[in-house]
């Protein structure tokens, strides 16, 4: 007994081992990052790289208020996210309950119409946006990027949404009878306080999802409307080596989405899985 | 019954208010430019040269047809979901059966996993190129050097940089496929388990015989996931090599994109999008195709 307890430890330190190895792949880059972002630019130019070093908050503060000042982009990626995430909410969530709810004419057609539209490579929108966008002078907008950004984010949500509408139980509405007056009354009464919890997690994603975007924004953007991620970009295309400063500006443009991450991680990985698990909802 | 039918109808119409804005600025928003698309790829549209512009008929696609750099492109596009999915696949899996067996702390492994996924694939390529594979300062090659090997030019030198940007995308979103696999593994019945341990079935027959079969619709859904957000990768590559050095690292999307924003031929650009597209229609199709009678089967 005590040698097969013996196996069972020496088999757990292995695995402990191999699984901090691994973890450490995944960690390692942003970490890394943590680090460089605190050091002098000197400082950061030192090879074999320095592990003891004197850590300076200065290029945070360059990153925020200095030449380099990454406010204005953060600034409008906030608006930007916000906007496409209510407008995408708005759109989606009825959708989505009647797919999921009620008899519609063509439901299967819209379905798939919908389904298809999310399979759209984004290369193949950039160019007519860029071309549509030029001849109506709305490039370099904020209503023009935010229509472009419902592209990828409604069918997605519609989709989303669906999965958690049919997890309701159907005693929640007995709407057969009811006037339209009624009915939408129950969609806003019952319904949504309902799937409260679906329309947590499609805001997470869509405004995630907004927030990173970078093919539309680089191409579609300009002065006026740069999110981060260009800024991002642009930074490390304009100046080679200051890669401290890169670091900073980055971890600040990336804390938002990592603070959501941690704090929403149990509902990220139940909406990642929502699909995978039920194999896809009744269809 | 005639009162059904007039409730039907009721609710048929109450569905049709609700899905119609939707409808309509997805038919705004996406059918509406592609379509433009399609009709930009029988033009000729430059904008270096705009006194040329006009219909072109099919010579877009003559033209693709004889390019040996779109021939190129395709077959890194076909290279680069391929290799990337199936690492994501087998790594994911292998991580996530692992981690099943770590008594205690898989909090801290699914707290990690979340982080690559929601970082913006742009930064993620930035990192990686200044940070982790730049020459003479990046950890990896560091790293390389320091276990004696000889330097490597990981984003400078053609099949390294193939090798960096797949390696990137898969550091990236084999989290996705580990945090899928393992929700997947959690919720699997202990009892089918007990039943072959006395069996005497071993680990491998247990993983090959019960595991995988029951896992089959969520390693599906995954393959299919991941084989779209392949097809449509874009930011890292454009972040880390911008698709080179020359076309070494330059998929399907970069050569597209180039091909109209840097080129200014926004016609030849369309036609490129236009073959995108198509592929990444046929293989969903083929990939949903697949999927549908194999759940029937698994009961699902």
């Amino acid at each position: 007994m005590s040698s097969y307890r013996r196996a069972a430890t020496r088999r757990n330190i292995v695995l402990m081992i191999v699984a901090s190895t691994l973890l450490l792949i995944w960690v390692f880059p942003l970490l890394w990052a943590v680090i460089v972002s605190l050091k002098s630019e000197s400082e950061v130019l030192a090879y074999p790289p320095s592990v003891f070093f004197e850590p300076t908050g200065k290029n945070y503060a360059d990153a925020l208020f200095g030449d380099f000042s990454i406010l204005s982009s953060l600034w409008t990626s906030t608006i930007v996210a916000t906007a496409t995430t209510v407008l995408t909410i708005v759109l989606a969530v009825p959708a989505a309950y009647a797919f999921a709810r009620l008899r519609l004419p063509a439901k299967k057609t819209m379905g798939f119409y919908t389904l298809a539209t999310q399979m759209v490579p984004p290369v193949g929108l950039v160019i007519p946006y860029f071309l549509i966008l030029n001849k109506v002078g709305m490039l370099d907008s904020y209503e023009g990027m935010i229509i472009v950004y419902l592209t990828f984010s409604l069918p997605f949500a519609i989709w989303l949404m669906v999965s958690y509408m049919e997890d309701i139980p159907f005693e929640m509405e007995e709407a057969a009878f009811l006037d339209k007056a009624s009915r939408l009354q129950t969609l806003w009464h019952i319904i949504i306080p309902q799937v409260r919890g679906g329309i947590a997690v499609t805001v997470i994603f869509v405004f995630l999802n907004a927030w990173n975007e970078f093919l539309f924004a680089v191409q579609l953007g300009g002065n006026n409307v740069r999110p981060v991620t260009v800024a991002m970009y642009n930074f490390v295309s304009v100046e080679q080596t200051l890669w401290a400063k890169l670091s900073a500006a980055a971890l600040i443009a990336m804390l938002p989405v990592v603070v959501i991450g941690i704090i929403a991680q149990k509902q990220i990985v139940k909406g990642l899985t929502v699909g995978a698990v039920k194999g896809g909802g009744r269809r | 019954m005639r009162r059904e039918d007039g409730a039907h109808q009721g609710e048929r119409r109450f569905a049709l208010m609700l899905t119609a804005p939707g409808m309509l600025a997805l038919l705004l928003t996406t059918t509406f430019p592609l379509a433009y698309l399609v009709w930009s790829s029988f033009q000729t549209i430059n904008l270096a040269m705009p006194f040329m512009d006009g219909f072109a008929g099919v010579q877009n696609y003559v033209e693709m047809w004889h390019d040996s750099r779109y021939w190129h492109a395709m077959g890194l596009t076909g290279i680069y979901t391929f290799s990337s999915v199936a690492l994501q696949v087998v790594i994911g899996m292998g991580l996530a059966l692992l981690v099943m067996q770590i008594p205690a702390g898989q909090w801290i492994f699914r707290i990690v996993a979340i982080l690559p996924i929601v970082l913006a694939p742009v930064v993620v390529g930035l990192f990686w190129r200044t940070l982790m594979l730049a020459p003479n300062f990046g950890m990896v090659d560091f790293l390389v050097q320091w276990l004696g090997f000889e330097q490597i030019n990981w984003l400078g030198a053609p099949t390294p940089a193939l090798i960096s940007v797949i390696a990137i995308h898969t550091w990236q979103w084999t989290p996705f496929a580990f945090l899928v696999f393992l929700a997947s593994l959690a919720s699997l019945p202990g009892d089918v388990y007990e039943a072959a341990r006395i069996d005497r079935a071993n680990a491998l027959q247990r993983f090959w015989h019960i595991t995988l079969p029951l896992l089959r619709p969520a390693i599906i859904i995954v393959i299919i996931m991941r084989v779209m957000i392949s097809l449509s990768a874009f930011a890292a590559i454009f972040a880390a090599t911008g698709g080179g050095p020359g076309t070494a690292s330059e998929i399907l999307n970069l050569y597209a994109f180039k091909t109209s924003f840097v080129e200014l031929n926004f016609g030849y650009g369309s036609a490129l999008a236009v073959s995108l597209l198509i592929i990444t229609m046929a293989v969903s199709g083929v990939l949903f195709y697949l999927r549908t009678p194999r759940r029937r089967e698994a009961g699902a």
